[in-house]
């Protein structure tokens, strides 16, 4: 087995937490269990790796094997890295026939027609997630095992999840090879980047709970049936105005959870709005500021921000719009009002 | 209006330039009205036939003025004379209403004095269980709407309509569509996957016919949730008959795998093609079996019999009646 596969092995294998190495390495399947039995799974991770990597060498594992690996930790802990929407645009009206070996034969000839030196693996999921991983080289040198990028993507869908890596170089060839693979014409960037991969699907799946006003027979969420101490000397004054906040806050938000994004981003291109007698700028021209917001999860954040009496309801569109409009990228240009610049309609 | 105006517009010999229109008669001073004109207008028309000269335009604007007066005070004889309408109406109505309960209480009264510890009249339901029971006929005709599979609900700018799915008698799926109606109608926001056209279907029906626009959305939901739950029920119930994986893709109108069958004590594999190519229907259109070259003869029939069985009837099916066939 080549050295540099066993060290590459040796390494994925120290990124798992612990716990989880041995149901990892069963679901990579390379390993048999009678082997998996050998493997003290209570030693520290160091010798854990060093016996895995021995085990390798019995089976002679070779990069094929080794990035399936890859692929199988960054499916279980994607949100270490961040992913960035792409959405690919056709004209054709013909209905999507999306053959699966078609799409990785298109795909992989694209890609090595232009670029040789690159490990081309696929992995297909139950939801219909196909998982690329792309191990760049140069012309000139092999690929970079430990320089991937991976793609995330759902049949017949337009929308793509791409984790570059520090090669953005690539990202042109890679985009070109998913459009010419899938049978869309081309693709373009979207304002939307996470942590959690999940959240951007249920973004741009519309998979996310949206307050829609039905007479579906679901059952009413659960409110408070059992009611508080009930003692007559405490007097809520604030009732109805607290029962409004909770309206507007469900009627914006849904009743389910949020998708998890970690920060917004607001690109102000304005003029400064000032009294003109202090004159602050004598230059007409627009103040440049960026705003930034970032929490472990910026939409539940925003949805108790009005319960906890830290603003006002209804909160800013700008920030409320954020899953409807799938980007947490704004740029706002001066217009009649505060609008924000060019939208799209997912 | 549009008649007073053009009526007295004519050439005035101190503004050439002013258009006339037909049916008026130049050459005349002063501003001659195109029809007879109420008894007082007729006489500021007099009055200001001396002024009209200097401004034709000032005239008309003076003469408009007038009209939307008349025509605001006309508005307002009306709104009143509707309200007094409305109120009379409602008097009459409590007074009907006055006259029921005065009846009933007579009658309880009469009933109480004449029959003490008779049975009170049993088709007299009480206020509260009338309520109930209205309540519940509204559930149950809200859930009729929701079982047609298309139900709708008038929102503050415009409609939501909830698709419901279903498959052979499982109910699967809702979708919902939040549809704006002012200036035009257009989809606000959704639930559809984006693997159905929805922007195609949009395009071509939403702004014509709107029913026809659902009903096709409605079948493509449909017929995607069908062949889903065939698929799904395929891996489900019968992964031992299948060799290896069931290749599908998001609209599931592609499917690929491998099974068995047995021939002569002897197993070979069939690997079957199923396209649909009806996105609006959840049986395929398009069914290729292919095996091995070392494959017996006979074993043709067979895969066209199975070819045939797989286009008509649901795929999960198929496999049932293979089991059961077989054992």
């Amino acid at each position: 087995m080549d050295e540099t596969v066993a060290e590459y092995i040796r390494r994925t294998v120290l990124k798992i937490p612990r716990d989880d190495i041995k149901t990892m390495l069963q679901k990579w399947g390379f390993l048999s269990e009678a082997q998996l039995e050998t493997v003290n799974f209570h030693q520290i991770k160091d010798n854990i790796s060093q016996d895995v990597v021995q085990l390798c060498e019995e089976n002679s594992a070779d990069i094929k094997q080794a990035a399936v690996l890859d692929i199988i930790y960054n499916n279980i802990y994607p949100n270490k890295r961040i992913w960035s929407v792409y959405q690919m645009n056709k004209t054709g009206e013909e209905t999507e026939f999306f053959d699966l070996t078609d799409f990785k034969k298109k795909f992989k000839r694209r890609l090595r027609s232009a670029l040789k030196n690159v490990t081309i693996n696929f992995r297909e999921y139950e939801d219909n997630a196909i998982w690329i991983r792309i191990a760049w080289g140069t012309p000139y040198t092999k690929p970079n095992q430990y320089k991937t990028s991976y793609v995330v993507y759902h049949s017949q869908t337009p929308y793509v999840f791409i984790s570059a890596s520090v090669l953005r170089s690539n990202l042109p060839l890679l985009c070109q090879a998913l459009v010419v693979a899938s049978n869309y014409h081309d693709i373009r960037e979207m304002e939307l980047r996470s942590h959690s991969l999940n959240s951007l699907k249920d973004i741009v799946f519309k998979r996310y709970s949206q307050n829609f006003q039905t007479y579906c027979p679901r059952p009413l969420p659960e409110r408070n049936v059992a009611p508080e101490t009930v003692d007559l000397r405490i007097i809520q004054e604030n009732r109805n105005e607290k029962e409004r906040i909770q309206r507007l806050n469900r009627e914006v938000f849904g009743d389910g959870p949020q998708p998890k994004i970690e920060f917004a981003q607001y690109k102000l291109e304005t003029m400064f709005k000032s009294d003109p007698k202090m004159d602050v700028l004598d230059k007409k021209e627009p103040f440049r500021c960026l705003i930034k917001f970032s929490s472990p999860h910026l939409l539940e954040s925003l949805k108790s921000l009005a319960p906890a009496g830290m603003a006002d309801a209804p909160l800013s569109p700008l920030l409320t719009c954020i899953p409807h409009k799938a980007r947490n990228y704004f740029k706002i240009r001066e217009k009649k009002g505060l609008l924000p610049g060019s939208f799209v309609s997912p | 209006l549009q008649e007073e105006e053009e009526g007295p517009l004519r050439k005035s010999s101190l503004c050439p330039n002013v258009a006339t229109s037909e049916g008026t008669e130049p050459g005349q001073g002063g501003l001659a009205p195109a029809f007879p004109l109420p008894g007082e207008w007729r006489g500021k028309m007099e009055e200001e036939k001396v002024y009209s000269q200097n401004g034709v335009f000032a005239h008309l604007e003076l003469l408009e003025a007038r009209a939307y007066e008349a025509a605001v005070k006309q508005e307002e004889t009306e709104r009143q004379e509707e309200k007094l309408a409305r109120l009379k109406a409602r008097v009459q109505e409590l007074r009907l209403q006055r006259d029921e309960l005065r009846a009933k209480v007579d009658l309880q009264q009469k009933g109480q004095l004449g029959k003490e510890g008779a049975v009170s009249n049993p088709a007299q339901p009480s206020a509260r269980a009338v309520l109930e029971w209205k309540i519940k006929s509204l559930k149950a005709m809200l859930q009729i709407f929701y079982l047609t599979g298309i139900s709708g609900k008038l929102s503050k700018r415009g409609v939501c309509f909830c698709i419901s799915t279903a498959y052979e008698g499982t109910y699967l799926d809702s979708f919902h569509l939040d549809l704006l109606t002012k200036p035009e109608v257009r989809i606000y926001r959704h639930s559809i996957p984006t693997f159905i056209p929805l922007q195609q279907i949009a395009k071509k029906y939403l702004q014509t016919d709107i029913r026809r626009f659902l009903s096709v959305l409605s079948d493509h939901l449909n017929a995607y949730v069908g062949r889903r739950y065939q698929a799904d029920q395929l891996q489900e119930h019968f992964s031992g008959q299948i060799e290896g994986t069931l290749q599908r893709n998001s609209l599931c109108n592609l499917l690929v795998f491998n099974y068995n069958v047995s021939s002569e004590s002897k197993t070979f594999p069939f690997n079957v093609r199923l396209l649909y190519g009806d996105p609006c229907c959840s049986l395929p259109t398009e069914v290729v079996i292919s095996c091995t070259p070392d494959a017996p003869a006979s074993l043709a029939e067979t895969a066209a019999a199975h070819s045939d069985l797989f286009r008509r009837v649901a795929l999960h099916k198929v496999f049932r009646s293979f089991s059961s066939a077989g054992e």
